[in-house]
């Protein structure tokens, strides 16, 4: 048992409890049992909204009402066709796929290069950086949606990807920056040292040396800016006005105004927006979680 | 554990003797900051700064001349009953958020702990709502709220037919039934960070508490929430700043009502400023929203740097 969290312990010297009895005593088992018990309650607290919704993508109109709780026998596509088609939910998930991956591609290259210069380099004026772009992690998106609108429509930006994405990689920058700069804090200096002395310039250093160090870093500002431009609501939804742009959390806002009781589609758009994440999740949960356990507090 | 901000170097710049290298390094440095900096500035800082400006004006948004109004848009906001009543809702909606997923998390982390067997699943079971949109949330439990939803199904059968209603329609259970939907998709975060904690606890202590006899409820007062205190104080803040911006999960389901009983502070600044069109009011309520967001944060900056030294 190496490991028993998806998180490592905080202070390193976690010793796990000794070998378990190999009998449990009468009293000791009720306990365990009641222990598993409250754990499966909680679990399904959990688990249940999602099982719902990914069940209910798979029946068909006559069984989302004669069967509403019970699995999907026997499976049926009608509703994830209808979302896919003529609910243009295929137009939403290639522009939410455009405008996420463009994204996450800017960002991984902005987060490195400003996390390695605020984490290796001594200059003028760093403290302030710093100082300001800890600021900048604070300052709530919904707060300055209208001056940013404002922005946007002078950069003649809205209605177009650039303005969401561009938006995405800003107001990610400071996070994602910090993140970068503690995988890079980590390295021992003597490596750059090295390269220093063996006559590289600081690109080549940044390029060949510390870079593929940090390989893990990288992986998680892609996960974590995927997992936010793909869930993102506000942005789209106040730049993205034209229904040819639109993205899919915006196109399912848009679901319940058009059919407000129609459950088998809202199941539907629910599984094409949280496939990719929750297949990501599984791939990679440590990522997910040492990054979102560090602090990100946008919504 | 990725640390946000480490610390702030003491040093206030480059020697004298280095002077003429740092002047070369600092023009290297920027360079590397560069894409980053510009598109904050450019993008987030300037339109905060602009934030503060527009709050002075009375503008509709698309004329081409502004009034200069001073503060009165702030004066308005005093007065301004519904914007008290979005902030009290906002306050209460993180009271019941942070209150189910501080108690609900710490007990579960702790039970967690003490399984021996499937704690990974638990694990990922628990962070699934985490990484769902925000609009995934709203829709699946406003559809569990419906009054033909799964809770009112659960309490017909469990013979609790009176009970049932429109939970999301009624002013009183509305807001309530929300802070429960957000709490669910921030529940398995809190959860990880408390295990994480618990697992860092020195093991000494829950043997000596063990021989002096103590039982499970004791051993969790005596040791596991005093050991836990600087876990707790960061993943409350976490969860209260989190809260406190909580926008998405109201626009898409009660749009802050019925009556107002579900207005928080960023759809009251939504409405005002985009739908009605009163940009300056709108942004004197977002001033607002954002200083209370930038408190709470440089507190959970500063304690979590404290924590981590």
């Amino acid at each position: 048992m190496a490991s028993s969290s998806i998180l490592p312990a905080r202070r390193t010297r976690a010793i796990e409890r000794g070998p378990r009895p190999r009998k449990l005593t009468g009293r000791r088992r009720t306990t365990r049992g009641l222990l598993y018990f409250y754990l499966t309650v909680v679990a399904a607290f959990s688990i249940i909204p999602l099982l719902l919704a990914w069940s209910t993508a798979f029946k068909d109109r006559a069984q989302v009402v004669t069967n509403p709780y019970g699995p999907p026998i026997p499976p049926a596509l009608d509703n994830l066709e209808t979302a896919w088609i003529s609910g243009r939910f295929s137009e939403y998930f290639l522009n939410s796929v455009i405008i996420s991956v463009v994204s996450v591609l800017a960002m991984i290259v902005v987060a490195p290069l400003a996390g390695y210069g605020l984490a290796r380099m001594r200059f003028w004026g760093r403290r302030v950086v710093i100082v300001v772009l800890l600021i900048g992690l604070t300052i709530p998106i919904t707060a300055i949606i209208l001056p940013l609108y404002t922005v946007m429509r002078d950069f003649g930006l809205l209605n177009g990807y650039g303005s969401v994405i561009i938006a995405h990689v800003a107001i990610g920058a400071p996070f994602f920056a910090f993140i970068m700069r503690a995988f890079f804090l980590r390295l021992p200096p003597e490596l750059e040292d090295a390269a220093r002395v063996d006559g590289c310039s600081e690109i080549r250093v940044f390029w060949n040396v510390m870079l593929p160090l940090v390989r893990p870093g990288v992986l998680t500002v892609a996960l974590l800016e995927f997992l936010w431009s793909w869930n993102n609501l506000i942005l789209p939804l106040v730049f993205l006005t034209t229904d040819s742009v639109r993205t899919l959390p915006v196109g399912m806002l848009l679901l319940t105004g058009r059919f407000t009781t129609d459950y088998g589609l809202l199941s539907s758009s629910v599984l094409i927006l949280s496939a990719p994440v929750v297949v990501l999740f599984l791939l990679f949960q440590r990522n997910f979680v040492e990054g979102l356990a560090s602090g990100s507090v946008k919504g | 554990m990725v640390s946000i901000a480490s610390k702030v170097p003491t040093r206030r710049g480059p020697r004298l003797r280095e002077m003429r290298r740092g002047g070369k390094r600092t023009l290297t440095a920027y360079l590397f900051l560069a894409p980053a900096l510009i598109l904050f500035l450019v993008f987030v800082l300037r339109p905060t700064l602009g934030l503060f400006g527009l709050s002075l004006f009375e503008w509709n948004g698309v004329s081409p001349t502004r009034e200069f109004v001073g503060f009165d848009n702030y004066g308005r906001l005093f007065e301004d009953r519904l914007f008290w009543k979005a902030l009290g809702n906002n306050l209460l909606f993180v009271l019941l958020l942070v209150t189910f997923n501080l108690v609900v998390g710490l007990i579960t982390a702790s039970a967690l702990a003490r399984a021996t067997r499937g704690r990974l699943i638990y694990q990922l079971i628990f962070f699934l709502p985490v990484v769902q949109a925000s609009i995934v949330t709203a829709l699946v439990w406003e559809w569990i709220y419906q009054p033909g939803g799964l809770i009112n199904s659960f309490l017909k059968t469990i013979g609790l037919g009176a009970f049932t209603k429109g939970w999301l329609g009624d002013p009183n259970t509305a807001l309530p039934a929300l802070a429960l939907a957000a709490a669910w998709s921030g529940f398995g975060l809190a959860v990880v960070l408390f295990l994480a904690g618990i697992q860092g606890i020195d093991r000494s202590l829950y043997d000596a508490a063990k021989v002096d006899g103590a039982n499970v409820r004791q051993t969790f007062f005596a040791v596991t929430i005093p050991q836990l205190r600087p876990v707790i104080t960061v993943v409350l803040l976490l969860e209260m700043i989190g809260a406190f911006q909580a926008f998405d999960i109201i626009w898409a389901t009660t749009r802050g009502g019925p009556v107002n009983s579900t207005e928080v502070l960023a759809t009251y600044m939504f409405k005002r400023g985009f739908t009605e069109g009163q940009y300056g009011y709108g942004a004197a309520i977002a001033v607002t929203f954002m200083v209370i967001v930038l408190v709470a944060a440089v507190i959970s900056i500063i304690l979590r740097e404290r924590g981590e030294d």
